[in-house]
């Protein structure tokens, strides 16, 4: 009786497993939970210790062994137990929704990404990259959402300048994309990352994929285009009212971003998982090895860069975005379709 | 302070002094979206009546407390007290402790000129190379104040009459190789800073404040030169052995937060040659005049200028019988560059992004404002 | 021009306005002025003397004497002169037209001048404390007879 019991829990769990494994794996591991935070949690490690490597410091030292990881979970928990401090005569549930959204809303972008062909957590095949840039275009309203419930004279100007910055980088981002679908002949992210078999799209539209790269700084507010958080001026910007975990939250919303948008720009210039088959991974473990190497890549130059350069103005971001960025991706566009035309690709 | 009227429209910003770039002073803007359209300065965080306490002090002990009021340039502030209270004693400083002031001003005048340096790279954002480089370049020049002094700030080195110690065994040699080392971090600052894209980008043509206006608002030292106009009290009254040694006094003509910058860099560039030269032909002789321990000064008058990192310090020593100063006033530097400060975006169109920029160009220290 | 000749010109074309000019030594030169026509030896001292630079103003106080101070220091940016401009004010009616009509930044020294010694500037246009709180009520600190005690408010 009670094994027949046991067998058929047994046997329910195999057949669950059987069927439902991998979106599991996707869901809890790879674009799911634990690549999120786990990568929260490495980048603001590394951040930490190669800053203080350019600036002649150790860093992080004595939480866990010397190279001072856990000092990142210190920090985490810290942040948890911190209390949350309110300002007076405000909407709490909507103060505190917002740092809650502005890190999840990101991740949503995050599942459209392929790590292979059949690693999508969310295949909705040729509404890909539109739904990506959908969501992408959702995200910057939270935070000016986020300033306005603080209450906060800072936290208003910082949201006025996220609004801003969003819109000047978000046109030459999408007029980009679209140059990279008319050139894959589809809008299904699988399909695009395809087309770059043989060649990246980062050689015939070196244009866009420039556009692209410092899109991706400005839509993660890193430095230089960390302008919205400016610490000098504006103390944090839209996040200066908030304590405890919900900054903590805000924080990590910065590397959501950050994860998302850096994984697009691989997908669409950088051949997204395409690479060599390494014989011990097989051909899906390969593909994902390469498109976390191209990632790992790209958070070093990005961290390079804010070692690098100071911070730019909020008007001569704008003269960026509208001025050069946007004619150039225009440009791009055109470039594209000339060489469809003429059939070169 | 009582808060002046806003004009309406506009949105009042209080910068500081809780606020983690402004110090310990409360910058009022008030703001249309990014554009400032009127700055209060609200000093007097850090008042602490340095005038009253050295008119209760006798005149050796109130070197301690002026050295107070600016700790990253004490050398430069303790020697415009102690020259007056020399001019107004009528003591007589010996030669070699001419040359020893002159060296232990420079090294003061550079590690504060390298903070604000490393502060104006700050104040461009996230830049935290070049302000970490500083500061850890300037432990060269603390470790040399210490052999010297005994302090890494606020020495108490000078005295009427003389310097407190005489330079090391081997201060000299020591003196030489700290200057190549520096000369050669200096390099790396143009390149890193100076020439930096987006540092250039945020610098120039940020706040030109034009020559006539420098001059009419009473700017002094790194903000005078910096727009053109070549005053320094070291060479237009030389103290100490400024009259022997050979520099230059730097000014540039760009006018902006990037000339005044650059001033700074290239003052250090003279700093450095005038250290070489003490270490090179200093003067051998005693290094100090008796000065009596309990002195009765007579009734009279002093004003001592010198130049400190900051600008002209002025410090104007009345006497009477007695055996403390009457009345001291200090004129800091700090206050008359703030002044500009307030006048700087009636002058140029400011945006709220380079408030920390231009005022780190103008290089504030408040406890001198305030005294 | 040199110090003495400075004290040559403004005592003569201005004899009837100076009490005294005198050389204090190299580069400084002290002039008092009468209360009245204080405003008229400044802009004289500015657009005739070239002393463009406001350098600082403060005040002294000589309760025995029964008088007050003000001092303004001037610089020449040419000549490299400090000048001191001076005035004598009865201590019972320390009152003076303010001098930012000539010297913009004399402002911030007017300001730290009233809150210090209580000297009244008449038609300043900013006149609030600089240095010292916006509640303060203990008298004025830099006078001889200021007894450290906060006052009630």
């Amino acid at each position: 009786m009670n094994v027949n019991i046991l067998a058929s829990i047994w046997n329910y769990a195999t057949e669950f497993l059987a069927v439902n494994a991998k979106p599991l794996l996707q869901i809890y591991v790879l674009p799911g939970l634990i690549f999120i935070l786990g990568f929260a949690i490495i980048a603001v490690w590394f951040e930490r210790k190669f800053l203080a490597r350019a600036m002649l410091r150790v860093g992080p030292y004595y939480c866990g062994k010397r190279s001072g990881v856990l000092q990142v979970f210190a920090d985490f928990l810290k942040l948890f137990m911190k209390e949350i401090i309110v300002p007076k005569d405000m909407n709490f549930l909507f103060f505190a929704a917002m740092p809650v959204l502005v890190s999840t809303v990101p991740a949503l972008a995050l599942i459209l990404i392929p790590f292979d062909a059949n690693w999508v957590l969310w295949d909705i095949g040729s509404l890909g990259l539109p739904m990506f840039f959908a969501i992408a275009g959702i995200a910057p309203l939270i935070p000016i959402f986020a300033g306005w419930a603080s209450n906060n004279k800072y936290g208003f100007i910082g949201a006025f300048r996220v609004a801003y910055m969003y819109i000047s980088a978000e046109i030459p981002l999408v007029i980009c994309g679209a140059a990279v679908a008319i050139m894959a002949g589809s809008f299904d992210l699988v399909e695009i990352v395809q087309a770059q078999r043989n060649m990246w799209f980062a050689v015939p539209q070196f244009i866009g994929f420039v556009i692209f790269f410092l899109g991706v700084i400005i839509e993660s507010e890193r430095t230089p285009f960390d302008i919205p958080v400016a610490e000098v001026e504006l103390v944090l910007g839209w996040r200066t009212e908030y304590s405890g975990i919900l900054f903590g939250f805000t924080m990590m919303a910065e590397y959501v971003m950050f994860q998302a948008w850096t994984l697009l720009f691989i997908t669409l210039y950088l051949g997204g998982f395409n690479g060599p088959v390494l014989g011990f991974l097989g051909v899906t473990g390969s593909h994902i090895f390469w498109m976390l190497a191209k990632f790992a890549f790209m958070v070093v130059l990005i961290v390079l860069i804010r070692t690098v350069y100071p911070r730019l103005r909020l008007d001569q971001m704008l003269d960026l975005g509208w001025k050069y960025l946007t004619p150039l991706a225009l440009l791009n566009l055109a470039l594209v379709l000339g060489m469809k035309m003429l059939g070169v690709y | 302070m009582s808060e002046p009227t806003i004009t309406p429209d506009l949105m009042r910003i209080s910068w500081g002094p809780q606020h983690p770039m402004s110090g310990q002073t409360r910058i009022l803007l008030d703001v249309d979206g990014e554009k400032v359209h009127k700055i209060i300065a609200d000093l007097g965080f850090t008042h602490r009546g340095i005038e009253k306490i050295l008119e209760n002090r006798s005149f050796l002990q109130g070197i301690v407390p002026i050295e107070r009021m600016v700790m990253i340039d004490t050398a430069n502030i303790g020697l415009g007290y102690v020259m007056a209270i020399e001019e107004s004693l009528g003591i007589e400083v010996p030669e070699r402790a001419h040359w020893i002031r002159s060296l232990v001003c420079e090294l003061s005048r550079i590690s504060s000129h390298l903070y604000a340096f490393g502060l104006q790279a700050e104040s461009t954002g996230y830049f935290p190379a070049v302000f970490l480089w500083t500061t850890t370049d300037r432990t060269v020049l603390l470790d040399l104040m210490e052999e010297l002094t005994g302090a890494r700030f606020s020495y108490n080195f000078f005295l009427p009459g003389g310097v407190m110690k005489d330079l090391t065994e081997g201060f000299e040699d020591r003196v030489i190789e700290g200057v190549q080392y520096l000369r050669k971090r200096f390099e790396d600052y143009w390149t890193a800073m100076i020439e930096n894209i987006v540092f250039e980008a945020r610098c120039n043509d940020v706040a030109v404040l034009k020559p006539e206006d420098a001059i009419r608002l009473g700017a002094t030292g790194p903000v005078l030169r910096g727009s053109g106009i070549s005053i320094d009290v070291r060479k237009d009254e030389p103290y100490a052995a400024y009259g022997d040694l050979d520099f230059e006094v730097i000014t540039e003509s760009a006018c902006d937060s990037m000339a005044r910058t650059k001033v700074r860099y290239r003052e250090i560039g003279q700093s450095l040659n005038m250290m070489e030269q003490v270490a090179n032909e200093i003067p051998g002789g005693p290094i100090r005049t008796r000065f009596p321990l309990f002195t009765r000064s007579k009734p009279g008058e002093v004003y001592s200028r010198v130049e400190t990192g900051r600008g002209e310090m002025g410090i104007h020593m009345f006497t009477a019988v007695g055996m403390n100063p009457y009345r001291v006033k200090i004129n800091s530097p700090t206050l008359r560059n703030m002044y500009v400060f307030e006048r700087l975006c009636e002058l140029d169109e400011m945006l709220m992004a380079d408030v920390p920029v231009v005022i780190n160009s103008i290089d504030p220290w408040y406890l001198d404002s305030d005294r | 021009m040199s110090e003495a000749e400075l004290v040559e010109a403004i005592t003569t074309s201005h004899a009837e306005q100076i009490e005294s000019a005198e050389v204090l030594r190299s580069q400084r030169v002290s002039v008092v002025v009468k209360r009245e026509v204080f405003l008229e030896v400044a802009e004289a001292l500015r657009d005739e003397y070239g002393f463009k630079t406001p350098s600082a103003a403060g005040g002294l106080d000589y309760p025995k004497e029964e008088r007050m101070q003000m001092i303004y220091y001037l610089f020449n940016p040419d000549s490299k002169i400090t000048l001191t401009l001076r005035v004598d004010l009865p201590r019972d009616d320390p009152t003076l037209p303010t001098l930012t009509g000539v010297w913009e930044a004399m402002s911030f020294h007017e300001r730290e001048a009233h809150e210090m010694f209580g000297i009244e500037f008449e038609g300043h246009p900013n006149m609030i404390p600089l240095l010292m709180p916006p509640d303060w009520r203990g008298g004025y600190p830099l006078r001889k007879d200021f007894k450290g005690e906060a006052g009630e408010e």
